[in-house]
């Protein structure tokens, strides 16, 4: 089989079956987009690998409980990720960036383009719209959505990171957030199909 | 602010995962019930869920994809491109990782028969042969008569939970189990229990459960919280209090 011209939920389906080809396909697929949203968060690039590792010997231990209805298999690699980053950094006494958290609005695609190039393709227009929808906010909302979702600070944190008050913190991750949603729907839709939220708490939580 | 009836304004916050406690406690506790807000945070979820393909690029190692092949026959010794037996295709179904956790099942139940026939009451870490090492959990006020161990291998790397008498949940929540150190809580499992209140899983860490001075078990939503929001119903010392 050549397991280059599968698509990722099948790819799933085969780890699951025990095929570790297929584990390498996901890997070559995805391991620089994962790396690199495990570096966002924990700034280390030893302990990025780790995590990185981490993330794909889950899916060879769990695959079988990947829902393709639930999430890409992109996304469902990101959300394990990112907590599992998420977790380390909690467990770190100092936290890198705490302050200097930017969005990076422009760097080049991270993604192969040598496999599957219809995947490829689309997560790559995703990757770009968000770029672009991120890059519309203003800077106060940045700055504090990026503490929120790439250091998994509180509003409260935040707030005392900041030296703002917490009714401001609150109000511009709501706006940032609501003017993503509206900004991401205007870009053709929902790119994603993980709308349950539940849903994908479970994935994360399962694998 | 919101309003009396929906969190709305607080949806878009709780898909980050950023609220503080008693807020996504709100939260957790409204959803349970309300369709509307649910399909919105499915909507902000959606969003959250994007965030990471801002991530700036970055080239990992080189040599990550041999330590992958090096680490994963190591931690889970699957038969590659080998028919299974269908009970054991039924098994790895129902529980993945069955291999090191049936075993890690099996020497947490000998462990609890054999305190149940010693009728040991008081807490105490039991080693077996080979340094495993079995650490029994007490009820809280909210389950008085759950009790659990936490079983961990020899070297701190591998950990089951075993629960009983804990009564199972409602579909729209399950328990989850909190890793403390240093005050922070890391989650290690979430799971169900059975009709008769006795479950068990294997426990996820990112360090090894030696360094962990205490656990917790939590009623949350379906599939875990990012922190503890619900009633505290087991927990015990681990190591290193």
């Amino acid at each position: 089989m050549d397991y280059t011209l599968q698509n990722d939920a099948t790819l799933i389906g085969l780890v699951a079956r025990a095929q570790a080809d297929a584990l390498s396909e996901l890997f070559d697929r995805y391991n620089r987009l994962v790396f690199s949203v495990a570096l966002a968060i924990i700034g280390d690039q030893a302990t990025a690998g780790e995590i990185t590792l981490d993330v794909f010997t889950r899916v060879w231990h769990r695959a079988g409980l990947y829902r393709a209805d639930q999430a890409k298999v992109s996304t469902w690699l990101t959300i394990i990720t990112r907590h599992l980053a998420i977790d380390v950094l909690r467990q770190q006494a100092a936290r890198p960036e705490q302050h200097n958290v930017s969005w990076d609005e422009v760097a080049p695609n991270v993604l192969s383009t040598v496999h599957n190039p219809e995947e490829i393709m689309e997560l790559s227009q995703r990757r770009a719209r968000v770029r672009v929808a991120v890059a519309q906010l203003p800077a106060d909302q940045k700055q504090v959505l990026a503490l929120a979702y790439f250091k998994g600070y509180t509003h409260r944190q935040i707030a005392e990171m900041l030296d703002q008050p917490l009714g401001t913190v609150k109000t511009r991750i709501r706006l940032a957030m609501q003017k993503l949603r509206q900004m991401l729907q205007d870009e053709g839709g929902p790119p994603d199909k993980s709308k349950n939220a539940l849903a994908a708490y479970n994935i994360v939580e399962e694998v | 602010m919101f309003d009396d009836t929906h969190v709305l304004e607080l949806l878009p916050a709780y898909a980050l995962g950023s609220l503080d406690e008693d807020e996504a406690r709100l939260v957790a506790d409204h959803l349970i019930g309300c369709l509307v807000c649910r399909a919105e945070l499915g909507a902000f979820q959606m969003v959250a869920d994007q965030l990471a393909l801002t991530a700036p690029d970055a080239s990992p190692p080189l040599d990550l994809k041999r330590r992958l092949v090096d680490r994963i026959p190591a931690v889970y010794p699957r038969t590659l491109a080998q028919p299974q037996a269908a009970w054991r295709r039924l098994m790895s179904r129902l529980l993945p990782a069955w291999g090191p956790v049936s075993l890690l099942l099996i020497l947490a139940l000998a462990v609890v028969n054999l305190s149940l026939w010693q009728r040991v009451n008081r807490l105490e870490v039991t080693t077996g042969p080979g340094g495993i090492r079995a650490i029994p959990l007490s009820g809280t006020d909210a389950a008085p008569k759950a009790s659990g161990f936490i079983i961990v291998s020899a070297d701190g790397h591998n950990g089951a939970l075993v629960v009983d008498e804990l009564l199972p949940l409602d579909p729209e929540r399950q328990y989850q189990l909190w890793l403390i150190r240093d005050g922070q809580r890391t989650s290690g499992a979430v799971f169900s229990t059975d009709p008769d209140g006795y479950g068990g899983t294997q426990i996820s860490a990112p360090a090894s459960l030696f360094e962990y001075s205490a656990v917790g078990i939590t009623i949350e939503l379906a599939g875990g919280s990012l922190r503890p929001t619900g009633d505290k119903v087991l927990g015990g010392p681990l190591f290193n209090p």
